[in-house]
């Protein structure tokens, strides 16, 4: 327990050692309402808590309030695969790099593979399990253009397509290439997921 | 009387989605590394962080009271005094209730390492006084040669009055699979003597053979699911030893389930690889631009006892050659199976060569290829004969290839496209493989009286849509859609099914489904033709009806609920006629580049891949196939390349960041076109996994040295290689 605190401790003199040095020259020569603003940053900011052993955590996976137990380090995609059976992200470079793990994370994609689980907590977590599969969906596109061998990479492209169309719904082929970028596919099945996105948007306007 | 393909098919031939795309669309196919069976245990490897150690000690102890270990061992034949022979090498694993007391309980184990000096690279292998890998009969200085094929006289062929020739050395790095899905199973020992394995395999009868033998159980003891697999390539044919010691910890802790697949760079390092090529190559011609002689010795490397040999000469007729060729060991992961094994290298040397004679004589490139065809080069029909000749075949797989890049139009001699900073070439490249399937495997039908029909074989879907397959063939007999059928495979318990290799899996399994949706069907006339006062043989099946002399009669389903309580349920074997057993396919490929001269990066613009594959099943995932062949040749003409450091010996970018792939930025406009004329569908069915992936990065180093005006040698064509190449142009290197 001596230890935890002095942990704690440590903790919070490293943020006063930050804000003493790096933000006080920084305040030194920004406006008002700047300041103001970092004042509010700094209301808003969360209790500085230590973590060790197991903790609990509480997010929204594809609409369900799930629990579990997780380390610290657990991230997200080992937490959703592990813990909570959400296999559709799959673990491939686990290093940011193939986009296989990805997931919408409070609307935004994210990959799972270095998102730490315990900054999710409260959060809603969204995977490709959740997405609409009729003929208007992104992955009935997929199927209606081939674009999938051995479909490991597949939740991944599936997923960055479908959070690019729902904010560009009008893309051209390059907007899609830029918009799966951060996918890589291993049995080369690219020329069939740019047709699906193409194809998808086009349908999903139709809907 | 054998059975023949339907001359007016249906469906066969045409454009058909695949069975299990939505499931795995979203994202709810499971994966044997998503298999979470009640109870299940976390494995993980402990593996060599050095290239070449000796194991001092080893001590497991620490790691067995960490928290939440069940299971600790050491692998293979690990003991005291054993020599790790790369990084990657495997040590011991541990089983635990989660993933991370796992890794936790890895990095516990105590082990004393003596490191030992290293060869990681080919050079340093073969330097004077290099360290040994190991020791073997025929071995010197870490390289074992190959006896010398020599055919005619090459030598003086060479140096006959009028011969044009080039002398050029070549090289093709080592590249890893890179298969998305981990190696690897999740398995339980059940009881004293059984095994369930969930295992990300390419052949499930050669696992679970594999775990029957390491346990000496009888293979009927073991079952070895594959519903889904990620990705193989060519590395993935049995349990390993990874899935031999993950079924011991099941074992060790009292038959609970345990997951264990690889960590990234483990995969990179341990999971094998496609060998280097090194290739010093004399080719000459007459004047007027025919082949005399190859002379070649070429080496390379598949790790630490993998031999790396490759086909050469490549295609062509070569008079006279002569070929030695020595494996070069070296503290690295051993060399497996790699998407048409040898023929990518083969064809690099080969076809680098071809360009570079021609331009020395002045000839265009492809008049030249042509010029230097066999006379006759004759390859199997559906019968296993060999009547049909391949050389008019790449005649017009080439003229159709040409026309589509526009190389009549476009293409330059080498040197002479343009003088500014971006240059554009084009480049082509021939390419051979086998393709057929062995006629030893078996699919068994079954209609049931509620009209639902199965198809089942132990053969596995590596993601050439094998499930579809046989759904196209069953519902193209009997009449049905293809979504009425189910394919059920990836089980090694059903009856014998192929391993995916090879290009072999269509080929092989596609005349036994047919011949069993056919036994299945006659034996459904036979029990419904009495009812409907017809002779069996005057019943055919049509739109979902069993027509009596053509005329629609009695719906699928109502001629079914006929059987009442009894399902048929038949099985088909291989019949001549309907695949070829041995392949031997051909192809042609053309890019088109542009090269930026300051700063030697590479864009691919255009790839026209042309092929032939005798009948093609299903349109749609046969172009899928190729394009992810073009693909994947193209990762390997631009990007691959396992970098190793000499001075710590180990492997510099096991992962997928400094490992470079294609991503979608990098794909060019591909243009896919099938030879299929009445005589190739006459051929029966072959397979295209690997033809596809053989020539791209040949066409690729080809167009590139077409726009800048001198060989680049080294593949793969980044940035260093193509501006150390026009250094040396220059006298700089």
């Amino acid at each position: 327990m001596a230890d935890l605190e002095q942990k704690t401790k440590q903790g919070a003199s490293r943020r006063d050692f930050l804000r003493g040095s790096g933000f006080a020259a920084a305040t030194a020569v920004i406006t008002g309402p700047a300041i103001a603003s970092l004042d509010e940053a700094k209301a808003a900011e969360p209790e500085f808590k230590i973590v060790s052993d197991t903790t609990t955590l509480k997010l929204k996976v594809n609409g369900v309030d799930r629990t579990c137990e997780i380390e610290p380090r657990c991230t997200l995609l080992d937490t959703l695969r592990n813990r909570l059976d959400v296999t559709g992200p799959k673990r491939v470079c686990d290093r940011a790099s193939c986009g296989a793990c990805t997931v919408i994370l409070d609307g935004d994609l994210v990959y799972s593979c270095t998102t730490l689980a315990i900054s999710c907590g409260g959060k809603k977590v969204e995977t490709v399990e959740s997405f609409d599969s009729g003929v208007n969906s992104v992955p009935h596109a997929f199927v209606q253009n081939d674009g999938l061998m051995c479909g490991y990479c597949t939740p991944g492209f599936v997923t960055a397509c479908k959070v690019m169309l729902d904010h560009n719904p009008n893309p051209t082929i390059d907007e899609v290439r830029k918009g799966v970028d951060g996918n890589i596919c291993r049995c080369g099945t690219y020329v069939g997921v740019l047709q699906a996105a193409l194809a998808a948007a086009k349908t999903m306007k139709g809907a | 009387m054998p059975s023949v393909w339907p001359e007016n098919p249906r469906l066969i031939g045409t454009r058909i989605t695949r069975l299990d795309g939505l499931v795995k669309a979203t994202g709810k196919a499971k994966y044997p590394s998503d298999m979470h069976p009640e109870g299940m245990l976390f494995g993980a490897m402990l593996y060599s962080p050095h290239a070449h150690a000796k194991i001092k000690s080893i001590d497991l102890a620490p790691a067995e009271r960490m928290p939440g270990v069940k299971a600790v061992m050491i692998v293979g034949a690990i003991k005291p005094g054993s020599t790790l022979r790369f990084q990657g090498d495997d040590i011991a694993a541990v089983a635990a209730e989660t993933e991370e007391q796992a890794w936790d309980a890895v990095l516990a184990i105590k082990v004393e390492y003596e490191v030992l000096p290293h060869v990681v690279t080919e050079a340093q292998a073969v330097a004077p006084g290099a360290a040994s890998v190991f020791k073997g009969t025929g071995i010197v200085n870490n390289q074992k040669k190959a006896r010398s094929q020599t055919n005619g006289d090459p030598e003086k062929a060479l140096g006959a009055p009028g011969v044009v020739s080039i002398e050029a050395n070549y090289m093709a790095p080592v590249i890893t699979h890179v298969c998305l899905e981990p190696h690897g199973l999740t398995v339980r020992f059940v009881g004293e003597d059984k095994i369930e394995a969930w295992a990300s395999t390419q052949a499930v009868g050669v696992t679970a053979g594999d775990l029957a033998g390491a346990f000496g159980i009888p293979t009927t003891n073991v079952t070895v699911h594959t519903e889904v697999m990620g990705g193989g390539f060519g590395s993935k044919f049995g349990a390993d030893i990874w899935g031999i010691t993950a079924a011991h910890l099941s074992k060790k802790a009292g038959g609970r389930p345990v997951k264990m697949f690889l960590d990234r760079a483990h995969e990179h390092l341990g999971a094998g690889n496609r060998p280097s090529a090194i290739a010093h190559v004399k080719l000459g011609a007459s004047k007027d631009g025919k082949l005399v002689s190859l002379i070649a010795e070429t080496s390379g490397t598949g790790g630490a006892g993998s031999g790396s040999n490759f086909p050469l000469p490549y295609v062509y007729a070569v008079p006279n050659s002569s070929r030695t060729h020595t494996d070069i060991f070296v503290n690295g992961g051993n060399a497996r199976a790699m998407r048409a094994p040898g023929h990518p290298q083969g064809c690099i040397v080969m076809e680098a060569a071809m360009d570079d004679l021609a331009d020395k004589l002045g000839i265009d490139p492809l008049e030249f290829r042509l010029k230097n065809l066999k006379e006759r080069d004759m390859v199997e029909d559906g019968f296993s004969k060999p009547t049909v000749d391949r050389t008019p075949m790449y005649l017009d797989e080439v003229a159709m290839g040409a026309d589509l890049i526009g190389w009549k139009a476009k293409w330059k001699p080498r040197g002479k496209n343009g003088d500014g900073p971006i240059r554009r070439g084009l480049g082509m490249a021939l390419h051979q493989w086998g393709g057929g399937g062995p006629a030893t495997n078996q699919v068994a039908c079954t209609i049931n009286p509620d009209g639902s029909v199965e198809m089942k074989s132990a053969t596995q879907d590596i993601g050439t849509g094998a499930r579809t397959i046989f759904a196209i063939i069953a519902a193209e007999v009997l009449g049905l859609n293809v979504t009425d059928i189910t394919s059920n495979i990836g089980n090694s318990t059903f009856p014998p099914g192929q391993p995916s290799g090879g290009s072999t899996t269509t080929p092989a399994m596609s005349p036994p489904a047919f011949n069993a949706a056919i036994l299945a069907r006659d034996e459904l006339f036979v029990k419904v033709a009495p009812g409907l006062n017809a002779k069996p043989e005057d019943l055919t099946l049509a739109d979902g009806q069993v027509c009596v002399k053509g005329e629609p009669k009695l719906p699928w389903k109502d001629a079914c609920r006929k059987l009442g309580q009894q399902s048929i349920q038949v099985t088909g074997k291989s019949s001549p006629g309907l695949a070829s057993q041995h392949g031997g396919v051909g192809g042609c490929q053309f890019a088109e580049v542009s090269v930026d001269i300051e700063t030697g990066v590479v864009r691919v613009k255009k790839i026209v891949a042309i092929q032939d594959t005798g009948l093609i099943i299903d349109k749609m995932t046969w172009e899928t196939q190729v394009y992810g062949g073009v693909i994947g040749g193209l990762n390997y003409g631009l990007f691959e390349e396992r970098v190793m450091d000499p001075t710590v010996g180990i492997m510099l970018n096991p992962d997928m960041e400094l490992y470079k792939l294609a991503g979608a930025s990098d794909i060019p406009e591909i243009v896919v076109r099938a030879y299929e004329t009445p005589a190739m569908k006459a051929r029966g069915v072959i397979g295209v996994g690997e033809p596809p992936t053989v020539s791209t990065a040949a066409a690729i180093g080809n167009a590139v040295s077409n726009a800048i005006g001198v060989r680049v040698p080294h593949w793969p064509m980044s940035p260093k290689n193509v501006l150390d190449a026009l250094a040396s142009k220059e006298g700089k290197a």
